[in-house]
């Protein structure tokens, strides 16, 4: 038999039963395109982190926190970790500005600032909002870590001046950007008032009444907004604020930005909690996190744990991939139930095809045909589906996502190889489904086929 | 030439075994037109069948043109029904959703022919047994002479030795019984086509065939030359 032949018998053997037809392609459709949707929210999901950790170079960035901290944290037990105090880190291994020196020495090493958070109340337009004000130099407000939306970032380490976010502007009901360049805001940081702690004041500190902090304003010209932080993950650089080094140098506040801190203090070795390291190129990562794990200090990269995500990606596409299945299975049913039925119709027609020469190999190849013409128009039109759908909820939740504030993001990734692969696994699974139909139909006997009545 | 040596074949019907054919050996010389005839469940369709390559003998041998279809595989003999035999039956078994001209394609397309070649070679076929105007009509609007002879040039479109026709007048009236059985004995005349035709119409069979067989219980209980 001819290929064209072949093709011709199965659509016109399709055509013949129309509504079948239809309903069952109908099933590999809607399995096709639960698959398709799934398999491209996964992908888009993990290309959305992989491109924005890309963009942000968080994988040229080592964090390094002070010695015997990763152990001290995984102890279970807080009086087992009293006991066993004698600290792991060495007296030098304490992180300050001399210790950041030495890693910006290293090779490969391009930038070292260390993480500083200071919480203050930001005022502005008649409102206060609470943030975490995050202290970088006006390198790293400069850098690609930094998104601006207008103005840019400030000068030098000592402006007198701020970057805001657009969502916190939001919170002020700003909505234009560029209206605030220039202008000022009120920051007042918060510091322990230790006047307040006098027994006196203290009951009315129980009591709720009065807090033991106090708080000095400080005034800033806001020089740039950045753009709303989308798949941020855990970057190093992160805040709604960022203050340089020298405005953050003038203002009161609290000694610590982290309970962990709060202990070192009374141990006499207060330093940075953490110092952010750029590098030049992530083949840095490693040689720099050994030289300065020698050093006694703990390291943290977020390449490591860029693997542990996605191997959580992997997790999730199985869970995706499972649930599509589900609907594959049920479509495949659909078709050899459609087959199956096909065949005890034509089953006189199938002994009239083998009476005059048909092979065994040829009435299977015309029903694998005609099962593989299902498939493909399902996996078309499930790939349609799918795209479709995937559009849909896309625009929905970006609808209500850009009320917020946040940026669009595509949501669902469409390769290439979504696109081929379902269409050729929706006529794989369409093969695999004919292969009992096609079986019977081979061994349809055409002397009882042909007996009449 | 066929020649049938000691050909049984047993079926089972649900577990009693049924003879329907119990060593029977015949010769029909090439070019020759034949009849079997004998009563229902004598043995004749099963016979045909066997001859036609549609089943397989249960013992004994059958040779056709000096090829034992007898010991054939599965695909030797989809070959053979494609190319060594031509049947029709008294239901016809024409495929109702083609058209005349489709039906008698069919063959050719298990051939592998191109679709040009078959369709002049299905139209040749058909002229020859005078159905030229009714190419593309379909069996539910032919009348039962028609669908026959649209049958028979679907047996012959490959061009084979034998054709092997059961009961081919059953389904008809007398008269076109008659028109029927002559258009198979003028294709016996004139291209020595040998035609082995089973028929209970034992006037009609002693009117055209050369020789006759009458069957019984599964045995040759007769066999003479007619003419």
């Amino acid at each position: 038999m001819r290929l064209s032949d072949y093709i011709q018998f199965s659509f016109s053997n399709l055509w013949k039963r129309k509504l079948r037809t239809f309903l069952t392609t109908f099933g590999v459709t809607i399995g096709i395109g639960a698959l398709v949707s799934m398999i491209s929210f996964g992908r888009g999901m993990q290309k959305n982190v992989t491109e924005s950790f890309r963009a942000l170079e968080l994988f040229n960035s080592i964090t390094v926190l002070p010695g015997g901290f990763m152990s001290e944290r995984g102890t279970q037990d807080p009086d087992e970790k009293r006991a066993v105090s004698p600290p792991s880190g060495r007296e030098e291994s304490i992180l300050d500005d001399k210790a950041a020196e030495k890693i910006a020495g290293l090779k490969g090493v391009e930038m070292v600032f260390p993480e500083m958070r200071i919480p203050a109340l930001v005022k502005f337009n008649e409102k206060e909002e609470l943030r975490l004000i995050q202290v970088i130099p006006a390198k790293v407000a400069a850098s690609k870590l930094v998104k601006y939306r207008a103005g840019k970032a400030y000068g030098s380490d000592a402006e007198n001046s701020l970057v805001i976010s657009a969502s916190l502007l939001r919170q002020f009901d700003i909505q234009d950007p560029q209206s605030v360049l220039g202008k000022t805001m009120v920051v007042s940081s918060i510091a322990f008032d230790f006047s307040v702690l006098n027994p006196v004041d203290l009951a009315s500190v129980f009591r709720g009444e009065k807090i033991p902090f106090s708080k000095e304003n400080y005034e800033l010209r806001i020089a740039g907004v950045t753009e709303n932080l989308t798949f941020g993950g855990p970057s190093p650089v992160q805040s709604d604020i960022f203050i340089p080094p020298g405005a953050a140098q003038k203002m009161k506040r609290l000694p610590f930005s982290s309970i962990w801190d709060l202990f070192r203090a009374k141990e006499g070795r207060l330093g940075y909690s953490a110092l952010n390291v750029r590098l030049s190129s992530p083949k840095f990562v490693e040689p720099v996190k050994k030289e300065v794990s020698e050093m006694g200090f703990e390291t943290f990269a977020l390449i490591d744990q860029f693997q542990e995500i996605q191997k959580g990606f992997l997790v999730m596409d199985m869970i995706l991939l499972a649930v599509g299945m589900i609907a594959i299975v049920v479509a495949s049913l659909g078709i050899i139930n459609t087959m199956v039925m096909s065949i005890l119709e034509r089953y006189s027609e199938i002994g009239i095809m083998k009476a005059v020469g048909a092979s065994d190999g040829d009435v299977k190849t015309i029903f694998f045909f005609e099962s593989s013409v299902i498939g493909l128009w399902g996996g078309l039109f499930g790939l349609a589906l799918g795209w479709v759908t995937s559009g849909l909820i896309n625009g929905v939740v970006n609808y209500f996502l850009a009320k917020q504030g946040v940026p669009f993001i595509n949501y669902f990734s469409f390769s290439w190889w979504i696109c081929v692969g379902a269409v050729v696994f929706a006529i794989a699974v369409s093969l695999v489904s004919g292969i009992y139909p096609a079986w019977r139909a081979a061994r349809v006997d055409p002397v009882r086929a042909l007996r009449h009545d | 030439m066929i020649k049938i040596d000691q050909l049984s074949k047993v079926y089972a019907s649900g577990k009693i075994l049924v003879a329907a054919l119990k060593e029977v050996s015949l010769e029909f010389e090439e070019g020759l037109f034949a009849a079997v005839t004998g009563v229902s469940g004598s043995g004749k369709s099963t016979l045909l069948n066997l001859l036609g390559g549609l089943d397989t003998p249960t013992s004994g041998t059958i040779e056709v043109k000096g090829r034992k279809i007898s010991d054939m595989g599965k695909r030797e003999l989809a070959l053979y029904r494609r190319y060594g035999a031509g049947m029709i039956f008294q239901s016809f078994n024409l495929i109702s959703s083609h058209t005349a001209l489709e039906n008698v394609e069919l063959p050719l397309v298990f051939s592998g022919v191109t679709k040009k070649e078959r369709k002049q070679r299905a139209e040749q076929m058909l002229d020859k047994v005078g159905l030229s105007k009714r190419l593309k009509h379909r069996p539910s609007e032919l009348s039962g002479g028609e669908q026959q002879r649209v049958a028979i040039a679907r047996a012959l479109v490959n061009r084979p030795q034998v054709l092997l026709a059961d009961e081919p007048t059953g389904n008809l009236d007398s008269r076109t019984s008659r028109e029927i059985i002559e258009l198979l004995a003028e294709l016996n005349r004139s291209q020595g086509l040998t035609v082995i035709m089973v028929s209970h119409e034992e006037a009609l069979a002693a009117e055209f065939a050369g020789k006759i067989v009458r069957l019984h219980d599964g045995q040759v209980v007769r066999e003479e030359k007619a003419k």
